[in-house]
């Protein structure tokens, strides 16, 4: 019991103290509009208007606060009413609510919404209850779906406008030119003469079986250092297989590659 | 040998396997001196160094599909430097967290007689160029951004004409396999270079 009426107590604070902030901002507005009218700027507007909003924000947060006690549960009830003045209501009110009397109460103390207001909303809950569940969320995820379209469009012509102003004169690269000259480098694409670009096929991949790691090293080993007996059979393949296959040159290269074996 | 570099792989043969970590872009012409200018600044503080090579492209055709291809690089403006050979494997299919094309890489130092040694060795020139560019360096990074021209006249190195209007930048690594850190630094290298170039992984095979 103690703790839920501390729980209020400090519930209630918080809530004087969120709608003080507010009504301080409004007036603030206020004094915005009706005096500085002829300078005021747009974004100056929209700046109050987010200013309102968080704080509406955070007031409801106040509000849905798990230590917030329901609220709904308590009772106001006026206690006196008198057509006196009451100087205690004038100056916490600053001078707003001077009689706390008959005509004032129901007015400050209400609960439910207007009349129309009422209606209205009376319709929209009959209207939600008629429909049927997946009709609801059809129409939830179309709603949904529109509203990421929206903020996307949004963002993207945010960031090309403010890149499209850049880019027109910096740019410092261009991707084909890059593809071009690193297909230049690897496999003599557009370099050489004799050969047309399309053919560049049997030049790119190195040795056959190779692959990847020890083997090529191993092989170019042979050649040029002398070195282990290899593991790498292909390499001295390829070029005893050319000898084969080209007999005519093949008698004066016997004698290099007879002697260049062992290196 | 002296004692080989210590690496995560086992050392079989003579040699430890390098292999070489790529990254290549571009750069169109007239952004070249804003490249340079961030490229000093960003690399070792040294002498820009220029360069003038010719490279010759070798294949060995075999009866498998798939000839073998080494090239021989020659410089054309700094006289008594010696050839240099280079054999590059085939791209490693490693998984996406690899930022850079990495294959192995074998390079070698050799005298001038090596074109004619090539031939008699059954090689067959398959194609040429010209590359003018600057080099810089950043630890084990080199970065080389150069100009490739076309030989119009095979063996001529005099008439030549630029293949595009962008300069290729590389950026490279030779390190022992087994070293897969040095493509993430690689890649933050990259990160500084960027909107000037976007230095990325380009597999030669896509452009085939």
């Amino acid at each position: 019991m103690q703790r839920e009426e501390k729980q209020l107590e400090v519930t209630l604070e918080a809530l004087i103290s969120q709608v003080a902030d507010l009504k301080n901002s409004l007036v603030s507005f206020i004094y915005k509009l009706e005096n500085e009218y002829d300078r005021l700027t747009w974004p100056s507007v929209l700046d109050s208007f987010a200013l309102l909003s968080g704080q509406l924000n955070t007031l409801n947060k106040v509000l849905k606060h798990e230590k917030t006690p329901l609220l709904r549960n308590q009772v106001i009830i006026p206690l006196v009413l008198s057509p006196d003045r009451d100087e205690e209501i004038m100056r916490q009110t600053e001078g707003r609510v001077p009689v706390f009397s008959h005509e004032v109460v129901p007015d400050h103390l209400r609960t439910k919404p207007d009349p129309e207001v009422e209606e209205q909303e009376k319709q929209l809950i009959t209207d939600a209850a008629r429909i049927s569940p997946d009709v609801a969320q059809k129409q939830i995820q179309s709603l949904n779906k529109m509203c990421s379209n929206l903020l996307e469009k949004i963002s993207k012509e945010e960031r090309e406008s403010e890149s499209g102003g850049l880019r027109q004169n910096k740019q410092t690269f261009n991707p084909t030119d890059t593809n071009a000259l690193v297909a230049a480098v690897a496999f003599g694409k557009g370099l050489s003469n004799r050969r047309p670009p399309g053919s560049g096929g049997p030049v790119q991949s190195g040795q056959p079986g190779t692959g990847p790691i020890i083997a090529g090293a191993s092989g170019m080993q042979q050649v040029q250092i002398s070195g282990a007996p290899t593991p790498q059979q292909p390499m001295l393949a390829g070029v005893q297989m050319s000898q084969a296959s080209q007999p005519g040159i093949r008698q004066e290269f016997a004698v290099c590659h007879g002697s260049k074996k062992p290196m | 040998m002296e004692a080989p570099p210590v690496t995560m792989m086992p050392v079989t043969g003579g040699t430890i396997n390098m292999m070489e970590y790529l990254l290549q872009g571009s750069v169109l012409d007239q952004s070249l001196e804003s490249l340079l200018h961030r490229l000093r600044g960003l690399c070792d503080n040294m002498e820009p160094e220029t360069f003038l090579d010719h490279e010759m492209v070798f294949l060995l055709k075999g009866q498998q599909a798939s000839p073998f291809v080494l090239r021989a690089r020659r410089s054309m403006d700094k006289t008594g430097m010696p050839w240099h050979l280079r054999y590059l494997g085939q791209p490693e299919i490693g998984d996406k967290n690899r930022h850079a094309l990495v294959r192995n890489c074998v390079d070698i130092a050799t005298s001038e007689n090596l074109t004619d040694f090539l031939v008699e060795m059954g090689f067959r020139m398959d194609h040429e160029f010209v590359a003018k560019g600057h080099v810089f360096r950043k630890g084990i990074m080199k970065i080389v951004v150069y100009k490739i021209f076309r030989i119009l006249m095979p063996g001529n190195t005099e008439s030549i004409e630029p293949l595009s209007l962008s300069y290729l930048v590389e950026l490279s690594v030779v390190a022992p396999a087994g070293q897969d850190m040095v493509s993430d630094d690689m890649r933050n290298f990259a990160e500084q270079l960027k909107p000037l170039v976007h230095l990325e992984k380009i597999d030669p095979k896509r452009l085939m």
